[in-house]
């Protein structure tokens, strides 16, 4: 890699929920560049790309939305680039900044995006959109959804390994939470393990509360060259520097069954290893749960992060169900996951999730999180977002610099 | 007064981040429509059309890979490991359940079907790969292990994945 290290000059979110009627997507696009712009301490004429970071034409209505929203915010004639890749597409547009910038393509980027995933659509029929992104023909039409398949590899989870409910019941219990200290979550909620247990069923194994949410919302973040960040930026050098370090990226088959046996089976993410150990390999890691101080992994259901612990190399493999009952992932404990309330209590417009994760990292590494869920001299925080059942993975790594 | 005719709701929205001052003041009166978008696609089942055309004769075909052998179900035409065009083969419709989920929710996908319902990941006889599919049985009665078979049946049917299923193999 080239010396151009990457910073982040600074992120924004809007209010995330279920649904945000006083808002159109462009306007929650608008608002979170302006609280990323304000964050920043810069003046948007001067950031020299742009990059549009959003799933889906169908819940929004509008193709090329790149188009519009590069325009709402004054960007144009500047260049843009739209970034797709299902669950993962904020942490890939990000990844793609990333590119960008080592590149020499430039030295500041500003990448926005979101979603109306919420109430734009019944819910039914959100559910078979999401469908429409697993193999249309051969998954979607049996009457396969999004949960059934994860529900699925947690089952086999479950059958390998003993992993039990109530192990994956006490993640949606911790990350619901943790939303409690996030005035931007929209699902904070104070619950039991028993509570989330008897939440009606939605596929066996996963419940309602097992179950990460719909949700409108939007976010922001520039991404610069230190020298650009310290000539442009107000801000720069007069709070805690965060790097953008590391980046990787794994795929997998779109189809569950296609995968080999054992591994990664039904009940593994081949993408997430891949992309952590591209990532680790750059950064210099080789005790994650050591050497990384905060994490934001993609909870899309309870059981998907004791799943990704084990992929990301957190535990052993099969350990994910104990590991999470040991406490080691809650505020205070040896590595805080989720302190954002993670997709089950933040919320998951889907093109803002990525992004919103980096930023929950950037304000942790900052100092900046609301003193209820801040992580202590939180030096280097991770996210990892996947596509799909991981069939798009990427995992970011950012570091605090003094 | 003038009509608006898929106009469902006027409100006046709060900040829902509870500023003081409201920064958007003047943006608050907002109104929602209802809009309506229907389309019909002509789809080509393409290359794996093969497949669908026998499941009509009660039969059930997967492909292998002529260099590693690999028995691909569903079918590729192509094995992504070795970029070679596959030959089709004819499988037992045998197998075992892998995983599975029971669904609670109708699905559009499925409106035959009654929730709640099996969505089955099976390991056919012959097969390196599972095939996910409807299994017809009382969810009570699904495991991991329990035998199933493909059963056929004459439609009709919105998609010709339909004309077949799993039920548990009971000889
Ligand atoms: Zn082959």
């Amino acid at each position: 890699m080239s010396e151009r290290d990457v910073v982040v000059v600074g992120g924004g979110l809007t209010k995330f929920a279920a649904e945000r009627a006083d808002a159109s997507v462009r306007d929650l696009v608008v608002e979170a560049v302006m609280s990323a712009v304000e964050d920043a301490g810069v003046d948007l004429h001067n950031v020299e790309h742009g990059l549009t970071s959003y799933e889906s034409d169908h819940f929004n209505r509008q193709m090329t939305l790149g188009a519009i929203l590069h325009d709402h915010i004054g960007m144009v004639p500047k260049p843009n680039v739209r970034v797709e890749g299902g669950g993962a597409t904020g942490a890939l547009a990000l990844r793609t900044a990333f590119a960008y910038i080592k590149s020499g393509l430039c030295d500041s980027i500003i990448v926005y995006g979101g979603e109306t995933n919420g109430k734009s659509v019944t819910s039914a029929t959100a559910q078979q959109f999401f469908a429409l992104s697993s193999d249309a023909d051969w998954e979607m039409m049996v009457g396969g959804t999004y949960t059934a398949y994860y529900a699925a590899m947690m089952r086999a989870h479950m059958s390998r390994y003993g992993t039990t409910e109530r192990q994956f019941a006490r993640v949606a219990v911790k990350n619901r939470r943790n939303a409690q200290y996030n005035a931007h979550a929209q699902k904070p909620m104070n619950l039991t393990v028993d509570e989330v247990l008897a939440s009606p069923p939605v596929a066996d194994p996963y419940k309602l509360l097992d179950c990460s949410l719909l949700s409108d919302g939007a976010a922001a973040m520039i991404l610069a060259t230190v020298e650009w960040a310290a000539a442009h930026s107000t801000r720069w050098g007069r709070q805690p520097n965060v790097y953008f370090t590391a980046t990787g990226c794994g795929t997998d088959t779109m189809r569950l069954g296609d995968r080999p046996h054992p591994y990664p089976g039904l009940t593994h993410f081949r993408g997430k290893r891949e992309a952590a150990r591209q990532a680790y390999a750059t950064a210099n890691i080789t005790d994650p749960l050591h050497q990384i101080d905060v994490a934001e992994l993609y909870d899309s259901y309870s059981g998907v992060e004791l799943q990704a612990y084990e992929d990301l190399g957190f535990c052993e493999y099969g350990h994910g169900g104990p590991a999470a009952e040991s406490g080691v992932f809650d505020l205070g404990g040896e590595l805080p996951v989720n302190t954002s309330g993670g997709l089950l209590g933040r919320g998951a417009p889907v093109g803002a999730t990525g992004i919103a994760q980096a930023i929950e990292i950037m304000l942790q590494l900052r100092g900046a999180a609301d003193p209820r869920r801040q992580v202590p001299n939180a030096r280097r925080g991770l996210t990892d977002t996947h596509a799909g059942t991981g069939t798009h993975c990427v995992v970011n790594i950012f570091e605090r610099r003094d | 007064m003038a009509t608006i005719t898929n106009k469902l709701i006027r409100l006046t929205a709060a900040d829902p981040l509870g500023r003081q001052p409201d920064p958007w003041a003047s943006f608050r009166e907002i109104e929602i429509i209802e809009l309506q978008w229907a389309q019909t696609y002509r789809h080509s089942l393409g290359k794996y059309s093969r497949f669908f055309v026998e499941l009509e004769n009660k039969r059930f075909l997967a492909t292998r890979c002529p260099i590693c052998s690999q028995v691909w179900a569903p079918p590729r035409p192509v094995c992504p490991d070795h970029l070679a065009i596959t030959e089709w083969v004819e499988l037992s419709g045998r197998g075992r359940v892998e995983s599975f989920s029971i669904l609670h929710h109708p699905s559009a996908m499925v409106p035959y079907i009654q929730p709640p319902y099996v969505l089955a990941y099976v390991r056919l006889e012959g097969a390196d790969t599972l095939f996910a599919h409807l299994l017809r049985c009382s969810p009570a009665e699904v495991h991991i292990g329990l035998p199933v078979q493909v059963v056929y049946y004459e439609g009709p049917v919105a998609h010709p994945i339909h004309l077949m299923a799993f039920e548990p193999d009971n000889g």
